[in-house]
Parts: structure tokens; C-alpha cells; sequence
């Protein structure tokens, strides 16, 4: 927990302090900052980590671009008559894989 | 009203974080830095008194008759009556202060090309008996000249053949009569420039490539056998040991912990010294091997790879401050490809331009809605305008190299562009600060963006302002860089814009 703690911080520091002096640039939504948070809530710290890392990587003009919404492997077990708020849709794919995508989008 | 609050804590926010800046600084790192020369002082009064290695080390020995001076156009050397160097000025214009002469020796002991025996006996009588020279005034005239130091130790005759080059180059030879243990030292590291920002200590490289660096404060009593460069360094100056034979180091902190080299032998021993500033060509031209003993700190293997790009681009135009914005423009033309497709889907983003407005329009008030809805629209028809979050984050290391070979290079040192006198350290007029933040502005208003809530926006319009101050105290070599970096980002964007207009137009 700790560490995905630390390993947020820095991205929302970038996002308030750095990204508004760079300007737009990501060719990704999310874009690569929000997909990294997304990442560490949702998936192992190491994880999410290389998974951000190669999605910096191929920011680039030479990739496409556009939606790429993080996928991550997960064992649910469903749990019925919780009352909570819904922070994200795992939206399910094949294998135990999910596609995250975040509720409602609130900084 | 509301906004004419938020306005008023953000000026303040900002004067407040420049306080606590200038407080810090005057409070924390000023004392730290008082404390620090206090201490060395303090270091060097008991260091008089204290018993150190195995000798003892008294009054006669600190203050020691000079037997040699070997001038040259660029150096003035000393050697003392027991055979070391007991200083060495620097005479190069670069290196004249007003009230002191730079000398490469330190106070501290051991001066380079001291003996110690391991035989206690041995020992103290070679800091009782003078050596006798066989020249007393050597002037290099741009040749190296060689002169010879003996010392007869009651029937132990202690021979040094000493070489001068005219860069500060000596080659060593030291002749026993009978075999006897003892250790040679290449000196005490230079103690000219020694602060808290910049790594100094010692460094030894083994015959295999491999460095041991090790930092002031850290040093452990050890023996390192099949090295062939041993030296003392501080930011800027050096003082080594270099053979091509390899030869064994004793590492042994003094009472700081900072590690002192000496070289173990116990016959005749041949060896190459350098005493004088980290130039990297001068290091090479004795040895390739020697350039590692220029250390950057954290990231010396890339930083050292951008400095001999930028050397070789100085070597081009002369000066630094210009091989500087050379080096942004190769940066720039390197990322070009990247640039340049997206200048290309820029031209196919044009048919696309009433689908946009009409997204625009549609999600007016949700700009993360439309951030998504624009970027489906740019897959779809695979255009995307935006450059990416790599091409920035490979400035990143590049700025980063730059900062640490400002900060390490003496060939940077003192170099002059402009109205600059020297690169290395902040502008004196605040010029390149105020030209950054200016860039900055414009760069902003140039580049489109959007932002997530009013907090952000309001930081994003003072940035340029923040930045200012804050670069205000860095170097003025990497203030150049982002400047540069800046103005050619607005060409850049104002040419993607004018194609953009003109194609418009055809329309």
C-alpha cells in the first residue's frame, strides 16, 4: 500500500505542477499520467509500473495512438448487498482479464 | 471577486515559496557550509598534533625547507627538502584569484610523492634527514625536463627520478639501494573546490575498466591489488598516479573517514603523475584511461557521453555558449522524424475539422468527455496532432546530463558567451531568466491545452514567472539550453500553424 502511495504522489505531482507547462501532448486517453494512477489502484504496484513505462514508450508519433484503457488480470470473487461507490467498471474480457475504466471522472 | 481571490493567494503562495527558498538557503545551507570550513580548520590544527599512519608527524615536517621549484608557463611546483611536492600554483589566467593563488596541494598530509616505511626506524629518520637535488631552479621552456632527489638513510639511499612535462605531466622513479617495504603517495586529494553539491574523494581503476570511487566520509581501510590509476580529486583538480603495469593501493581513511591513497612497493617502482584540472583532453593525452577520473556524480556515464559530444561541437564553433544551442538543434533534429509525421497527420486533421467543432460543441462542459471523443475521432481516421508523452521524456536525461556537466567541467568553467562571463554559474544581469520566462509565456500560448479544473489553469499561467525565479540562481549553460529549446518550440509551432492557415485557406 505504501508503495503504491509513493509511487502516486510523483504522477499527481506531475499533473498539477509539470503537465500544465507541457502543454497537451499525450496521444493516448487516458492519457499516460491518468492510465499510470489507474494502474497502480487497480493493479500490482510492479506491475503497473512497466505497464506504464512501455505505454510512455510507445507515446510516440510512430504508434497510433488514441483509446488504450489498461487491461489487468483478476481472480473475482463477486460479493452481493455491498453498498459502495463505484470508483471503477472492470469491464470483462476473455481469461480473467478486465478492462478498467474509471466511474466517474473526478480529480 | 471570486477570482480576484484565487489571484491574490496564488501571488501569495508564490512570494512565500521564494521566502522559504531564500530562508533556507540563508538559515540551513549557509551555517552547513560555515560549519563545514570550520571544521576543516579545526581538522587541520589537530592534525598537527594527532599521530597519524606510522609516523608522527611534528612541526619540521609541515614546514619544511623548499629544495626545487620547477617553473613552467603554466604551473609553479615545489618539491621540499624530503622529497614531496609541497605545492603547486596554477599560473593560467583562468586559474589567477585575487587574494590567493589556487594551489593544487593540500594542506593536509600526505603531499603527493611522500614516502613512509613500513620499518618504524626507517621511517623517522627520513623525515629527519634531507633529500639533496641534483637541480635546484628547473624551467620548462615547453620541454619536459628531468632532475634527481637522493636521501642516504644511513646506508639506505632513496633515489626519485623526477620528469616535469610543461601540462602538468611528472614521470616518477623511485630507486631503493636494498629492498624495504614502503608506501607512495599520489597526495592528498585537492582541497580547492570541495562543497556539498559535488562529489570528491578518491577513485581507483583496475587493469580490467573496473572504478572503485570512493566519496569523502565513506572510506574503509583496504587493499587494492591490479590498479593502474589511483587518484585524490576534487570538483575540478586531480592529483594521480597512473602505470601501465599495475600496481597495489592502500586505501586508509583519515580521521574524516576521506579516503588517503598510497601506492605499496618494495623495490624500484615507475610510475606517471598528474597534477592539475580535470581537462579532459590533457587526462587522455597521457592515457585514455584517465578520462574516468573525471567523475559527474549520479549519471557520469551519460553525462560524460554528452560532454565529448559537446566538446567535439566546441572544438567546431569555438565557443561554448554557441556549441550549447548546437547541441539543442541536433537534439531537435534527432526528435525531427517524430515532428515531422505529425505535421504529416496534421494535414488529414483538416478534413476532419467540422467533425471537431461539432464534438466540440457537443462537450463543451466535460472536457475529459471530449479529450476521449477526440481521440476516437483521430483513430478512426488515423491522424493524431499531438507529439507524445516520449519525445519529453527524452529531454529529460538530456537536461539533466547538461546540469551535471556544467556542474563538474572545468572546460566550462569560466567560459564566456555573450554578456555571460561564465557558463557555469548564474547570470549575473538575470538576463537568461527573464528571456526563459518570456519564451515560456509565449510557448504556452502557442501550444493548445485543457485543463482539468481552475486550480491547474491558475499554477499553468504563473509557471513562467515561478520558473524565472527559480532558474534565476541556476546555471546560466542550462538556463541557454532551455531558452533555446524554448524559441525553437515556438518556431517550430508557429510553422506547424502558418501551413495550417495556408492550407485553410486553399480550402
Amino acid at each position: 500500500m505504501i508503495l503504491k502511495k509513493l509511487l502516486k504522489k510523483p504522477v499527481r505531482f506531475y499533473q498539477y505542477f509539470i503537465s500544465p507547462m507541457l502543454g497537451q501532448n499525450c496521444r493516448y486517453y487516458p492519457t499516460c499520467s491518468e492510465y499510470a494512477v489507474w494502474e497502480i489502484e487497480c493493479d500490482n504496484a510492479f506491475k503497473a509500473f512497466f505497464k506504464s513505462f512501455f505505454r510512455i514508450l510507445r507515446c510516440n508519433q510512430l504508434f497510433r495512438g488514441g483509446i488504450d484503457y489498461p487491461v489487468i488480470k483478476k481472480n473475482i470473487n463477486p460479493k452481493f448487498g455491498i453498498k459502495k461507490k463505484i470508483v471503477y467498471w472492470l469491464v470483462p474480457k476473455e481469461n480473467n482479464k478486465f478492462i478498467v475504466i474509471k466511474a466517474k471522472y473526478e480529480k | 471577486m471570486k477570482n480576484n481571490s484565487q489571484m491574490k493567494r496564488i501571488i501569495i503562495a508564490t512570494v512565500i515559496s521564494f521566502i522559504f527558498f531564500i530562508a533556507y538557503d540563508y538559515f540551513v545551507l549557509q551555517p552547513k557550509q560555515k560549519a563545514a570550513a570550520k571544521t576543516v580548520m579545526e581538522q587541520n590544527k589537530t592534525m598537527q598534533t594527532v599521530k597519524k599512519e606510522k609516523t608522527k608527524i611534528n612541526k619540521s615536517i609541515l614546514n619544511s625547507k623548499t629544495l626545487v621549484i620547477v617553473r613552467a608557463k603554466d604551473f609553479e611546483a615545489k618539491i621540499d627538502e624530503f622529497g614531496r611536492i609541497s605545492s603547486f600554483i596554477l599560473k593560467q589566467k583562468k586559474f589567477e584569484k585575487k587574494d590567493k593563488d589556487i594551489n593544487l596541494v593540500s594542506d593536509k598530509l600526505p603531499k603527493p610523492l611522500e614516502i613512509r616505511f613500513n620499518n618504524q626506524k626507517l621511517n623517522s629518520e627520513a623525515f629527519k634527514i634531507p633529500y639533496s637535488a641534483n637541480k635546484t631552479d628547473v624551467v620548462l621552456n615547453g620541454n619536459k625536463k628531468t632532475f634527481i632527489l637522493t636521501q642516504n638513510l644511513n646506508g639506505e639511499i632513496v633515489k626519485k627520478i623526477i620528469t616535469f612535462y610543461p601540462n602538468g605531466r611528472y614521470d616518477v622513479k623511485v630507486e631503493l639501494s636494498k629492498k624495504t617495504k614502503y608506501f607512495l603517495s599520489p597526495g592528498y586529494r585537492p582541497s580547492v573546490a570541495v562543497d556539498h553539491l559535488t562529489v570528491h574523494g578518491s577513485l581507483i581503476e583496475k587493469a580490467d575498466d573496473t572504478l572503485d570511487v570512493i566519496k569523502d566520509g565513506d572510506a574503509e581501510q583496504k587493499t587494492v591489488k591490479n590498479a593502474i590509476v589511483a587518484a585524490g580529486f576534487d570538483r575540478y583538480y586531480t592529483t594521480l598516479f597512473f602505470s601501465k603495469k599495475p600496481f597495489e593501493v592502500m586505501i586508509s581513511p583519515d580521521n574524516e573517514q576521506n579516503p588517503v591513497l598510497y601506492i605499496v612497493a618494495n623495490s624500484n617502482l615507475n610510475l606517471t603523475g598528474y597534477i592539475g584540472p580535470k581537462y579532459v583532453d590533457t587526462l587522455r593525452a597521457i592515457n585514455p584511461a584517465l578520462v574516468d577520473v573525471v567523475q559527474y556524480g549520479v549519471g557520469t556515464f551519460f553525462a560524460r557521453k554528452l560532454f565529448l559530444l559537446l566538446d567535439f561541437l566546441h572544438k567546431i564553433v569555438i565557443n561554448w555558449g554557441v556549441a550549447i544551442i548546437l547541441l539543442v538543434v541536433i537534439v531537435r533534429l534527432i526528435l525531427f522524424p517524430l515532428t515531422y509525421k505529425g505535421m504529416v497527420s496534421m494535414y488529414k486533421l483538416k478534413e476532419l475539422a467540422p467533425k471537431m467543432k461539432e464534438i466540440q460543441l457537443k462537450y463543451k462542459k466535460d472536457p475529459q468527455k471530449l479529450q476521449m471523443h477526440m481521440m476516437k475521432l483521430y483513430k478512426e481516421h488515423g491522424a493524431n496532432p499531438l507529439g507524445g508523452c516520449l519525445p519529453l521524456v527524452l529531454q529529460i536525461p538530456i537536461f539533466y546530463g547538461i546540469y551535471k556537466l556544467l556542474l563538474y567541467s572545468i572546460e566550462l568553467k569560466g567560459a564566456s558567451f555573450l554578456w555571460i562571463h561564465d557558463l557555469s554559474s548564474m547570470d549575473p544581469y538575470f538576463i537568461l531568466p527573464v528571456l526563459m520566462g518570456v519564451s515560456m509565456y509565449f510557448h504556452q500560448r502557442l501550444t493548445p491545452s485543457n485543463f482539468q479544473d481552475k486550480m491547474q489553469e491558475k499554477i499553468f499561467k504563473f509557471l513562467p514567472l515561478i520558473f524565472t525565479f527559480m532558474m534565476a540562481t541556476f546555471p546560466a549553460g542550462l538556463v541557454l539550453y532551455w531558452t533555446t529549446n524554448n524559441i525553437l518550440s515556438i518556431a517550430q509551432q508557429w510553422f506547424i500553424n502558418r501551413v495550417m492557415a495556408a492550407k485553410k485557406v486553399k480550402k
